[in-house]
């Protein structure tokens, strides 16, 4: 018999970074099947193939056995793939009847709000949960707006249903009874696809799980007689480490003790965290994305105020400085997200060159900013981080995202920096910029700096650091040092040991 | 990747990467002859002969001695108020309060007068400070709550405008009415207290104080570390302050800025236009400005040159209003019609638009 999915072979590149090459999926009807990888494994690539919003490079699809090429999203629904996001598509002041009429139209919209909340009620007695069709989107809980979502994506007669990361937004029961909800679905004859990456959530309610990493896929294999430490090995793989030369490492540089943040929406994310970095020392801080990492960097940029605990530079406290003081201590950000603390993206590549120095007095003084000292010293930076197709005055939104993180770097790294803070400095790079970048962590760290590299790419953890910590849940659950054991790292991250 | 190109139905619009200055500037044109056609028309259905509406528009604004005069006069304050607009949403701080400020700015200025401080040589100094003084107390109100607070600016300087306005009126039925007039109003400054003529029209030093304050404003924003950190302020609050900007101290002495000079625009009506404190003194200026920043992009250059055409739409209109004997509110939609199709090329700006097949 055919199978419900069969993808072979899909190649997809991004400004000729490969997120899936040559990757492979096949799924049954009637199964709940997980689909496991770390951050940029390809897991959600491949499923944005399937669903539509991705055109693959190469590859075959085929459904029940016939072939398909997919052009587009709405294509896709007529085959009845729907797909639930991890950012939710909703219309926040529509209530749930009219947010489910947005994606299945109606004729006429008084009877379509019949019609729909009729079906929203069939459908949720049927999957055993409740929802009000009458109720506003802003007015309803996190988990109940993704059972939105689900009812969105059956009533449009979706019978493969892919959900990405479901659980990460909910607590532990509601993820339980999302879990039920979804084996009833299998059970019914519907094929879901469970993308995540807690090994605990497929073991228990998938019936398959198929592994990616960086772009292919490791295996596919029963859930039940798979073990946990199996599934991290095939997650972290086993690809051997660099051969370089270790940091000199001198005294303590950067203290960090008992730190607490909240995110935005007051959960408190980073919880007793405490590390120490040496001078000449990278310390790696490797986990799985969303166990505090965001706030840590934020924290230590200055631009998030911590709940309680102390930074340490040399031994002095800077808890409480304002971004430009430490700046003037020397330390510097590469962040993760360029768009909200790295660049501006209207303006010109050498304005933001120029940016953490203005108040300095180096380019000019405060009556007149000398544009040709700026137009200068970006030129040299342009070039000796070769950074290419790119000029003074070219605006920062025209730059590849390669040549957009070689220009932060160029900034950050000028003059002698004490500490670097760089959060995922490679993430959505191509092989050529990501060499670069280490070349530059690298090469700070044996002037004597501090590096501090957060990052959710096992392989850069392990490549570049002389200490490897692992962050889980908000503090250090592990330290280990070079060289560091990929197995016993990826089970600290993945949390089950 | 989210795609650049939008369809809707056959028409395609693909986002512009960049826009030459001729281009933009032939659209903006464009867009502008497009209002003055829908705005004749409009004339036309409402039964006027617009055989002479050109010259009546263009030739007796800008090309009469008498019609240039008036302009260059109305121009002055709306270049202030022009880049106070435009310095405050620098820094993404928007202004709707303009008008506010600029009435307190007069009643800076008229206070002087009332009380009569100093001695008389001196005052016509001592109204200027009263005009900062005045347009920065009033903003300074909106940007401790916004910047302390998080108490959104919009709402709090639209606002102050309707109390800055009935508390001009309190002052006017009341302690400084001036009984021998006929409307309310305070009495007429004294010789003394007024902006000097220059000898054309009606025009007086006021236009000179708008063009050093457009200058000033212009060496600020575009050459000044000020400048550079209102940029980053504007463009990426988050990026400025992980760069170490001072992004609190930027933003209030730009709003401190953006608030004086709208208090200089109403120092020049009052001691140089009006010779004293009335109703009038600040209607419709502070739309003004938010149109006038908004077409200008916010460029301090742009903003003078566009307050120049706005003020030869406002002469032009008055002009054509008394000469075919139109009500006022015609002249308005005239004004509204031209004005929303410039504000409107900005879509032609952004976006190539291309018919498909």
């Amino acid at each position: 018999m055919a199978h419900a999915l069969q993808m072979t072979d899909i190649v997809k590149s991004f400004d000729g970074r490969m997120a899936l090459d040559r990757a492979e999926f096949c799924a049954d009807w009637g199964e709940v099947h997980g689909l496991l990888g770390e951050n940029g494994a390809g897991k959600t690539s491949l499923m944005n193939v399937l669903c539509g919003l991705y055109r693959p490079d190469a590859g075959r699809m085929s459904i029940d056995g016939v072939e398909h090429r997919i052009e587009g999203p709405s294509h896709a629904r007529a085959l009845g793939i729907g797909m639930v996001h991890q950012h939710f598509k909703l219309v926040q002041p529509f209530t749930i009847a009219e947010n489910v009429m947005l994606a299945n139209p109606q004729k006429s919209w008084r009877k379509g709000v019949a019609t729909v909340s009729e079906g929203i009620a069939r459908l949720s007695d049927e999957l055993g949960f409740e929802i009000d069709p009458a109720a506003r989107i802003d007015r309803i809980s996190v988990a109940e707006q993704q059972r939105v979502e689900i009812v969105k994506v059956l009533m449009g007669g979706a019978r493969l249903l892919i959900l990405d990361e479901p659980t990460s937004v909910l607590t532990d029961e509601e993820a339980a009874r999302l879990l039920r909800t979804i084996q009833a679905l299998a059970r019914r004859g519907a094929c879901v696809i469970l993308i995540t990456h807690k090994l605990r959530e497929v073991l228990a309610h998938a019936d398959r799980v198929t592994v990616m990493r960086s772009g292919r896929t490791v295996a596919t294999v029963a859930a039940r007689g798979t073990s946990a430490a199996d599934l991290a090995r095939m997650m972290v793989g086993d690809a051997p480490v660099d051969d370089t030369e270790p940091g000199q490492s001198g005294p303590v540089r950067l203290e960090i003790s008992d730190l607490t943040a909240r995110r935005d929406d007051g959960v408190s994310t980073v919880r007793g965290l405490s590390l120490t970095v040496r001078s000449g020392q990278i310390y790696g801080l490797a986990g799985v994305g969303g166990n505090g990492q965001t706030e840590l960097a934020e924290v230590l940029m200055g631009v998030r105020a911590p709940e309680t605990g102390h930074i340490g530079l040399d031994g002095s406290d800077i808890t409480a400085l304002h971004p430009k003081r430490r700046r003037a201590l020397g330390i510097r950000n590469v962040p993760a997200d360029r768009s909200a603390y790295g660049l501006a993206q209207e303006l010109s590549v050498g304005d933001n060159y120029a940016s953490t120095r203005l108040g300095s007095g180096s380019f000019g003084t405060l009556a007149w900013v000398s544009r040709r000292t700026i137009g200068a010293q970006t030129s040299a930076a342009l070039k000796d981080f070769e950074i290419q197709g790119a000029a003074v005055d070219t605006s920062v939104r025209l730059l590849s995202g390669g040549n957009a993180q070689k220009l932060v770097l160029a900034r950050e790294l000028h003059g002698e920096p004490a500490v670097i803070v760089a959060h995922s400095p490679t993430h959505g790079l191509d092989v050529r910029a990501c060499a670069a970048v280490h070349d530059h962590l690298r090469a700070a760290r044996d002037f004597g700096a501090a590096v501090l590299l957060i990052s959710e790419d096992l392989d850069e953890v392990l490549n570049l650091s002389d200490v490897v910590g692992v962050i889980n849940r908000g503090a250090i659950v592990g330290e280990l040092g070079r060289p560091a054991d990929r197995h016993r790292v990826g089970e600290l991250m993945l949390g089950h040991a | 990747m989210p795609s650049r190109t939008l369809a809707v139905g056959r028409v395609s619009l693909e986002v512009r990467q960049g826009i030459e200055l001729w281009l933009h500037g032939l659209i903006v044109l464009a867009s502008i002859v497009v209002g003055l056609g829908v705005s004749v028309l409009l004339l036309v259905v409402s039964g006027i002969d617009v055989s002479n509406i050109f010259e009546e528009f263009i030739v007796f604004t800008f090309f009469d001695s008498a019609g240039l005069a008036d302009v260059l006069l109305e121009w002055a304050p709306l270049i202030l108020v022009g880049l106070s607009a435009a310095v405050a949403f620098r820094v993404q701080f928007w202004n709707i309060g303009i008008e506010g400020q600029f009435v307190w700015g007069a009643i800076g200025t008229t206070v002087v007068m009332i009380y009569d401080i100093g001695p008389g040589w001196i005052q016509i100094y001592l109204m200027f400070l009263g005009g900062i003084i005045g347009g920065m107390a009033w903003i300074a109100v909106p940007a401790f709550l916004r910047l302390r607070l998080q108490v959104n600016e919009i709402i709090s300087t639209l606002l102050l405008n309707y109390i800055a306005a009935l508390f001009v009126l309190n002052q006017l039925f009341g302690a400084w009415q001036d009984p021998a007039a006929v409307y309310y109003k305070t009495a007429q400054f004294a010789d003394y207290q007024r902006l000097p003529l220059i000898g054309w029209g009606q025009i007086h030093v006021g236009l000179f104080i708008a063009l050093a304050a457009a200058l000033i404003v212009w060496l600020v924003t575009e050459r000044s570390r000020f400048g550079a950190y209102m940029k980053f302020v504007g463009s990426n609050p988050g990026m400025a302050l992980a760069s170490g900007i001072p992004v609190t101290l930027t933003i209030l002495v730009a709003v401190m800025l953006s608030g004086s000079l709208s208090g200089l625009g109403g120092y020049l009506v009052a001691s140089g236009q009006e010779y004293a404190l009335t109703i009038y003194v600040a209607i419709g200026y502070g739309f003004s400005g938010i149109v006038i920043a908004f077409l200008a992009r916010n460029n301090p250059a742009a903003v003078v040159v566009v307050s120049f055409l706005m003020a030869g739409l406002y002469v032009g209109g008055e002009s054509i209003q008394v000469f075919y004997g139109l009500p006022e509110a015609l002249i308005g939609l005239i004004q509204s019609i031209i004005v929303i199709c410039a504000v409107g090329s900005e879509f032609f700006v952004r976006y190539r638009v291309r018919w498909m097949r």
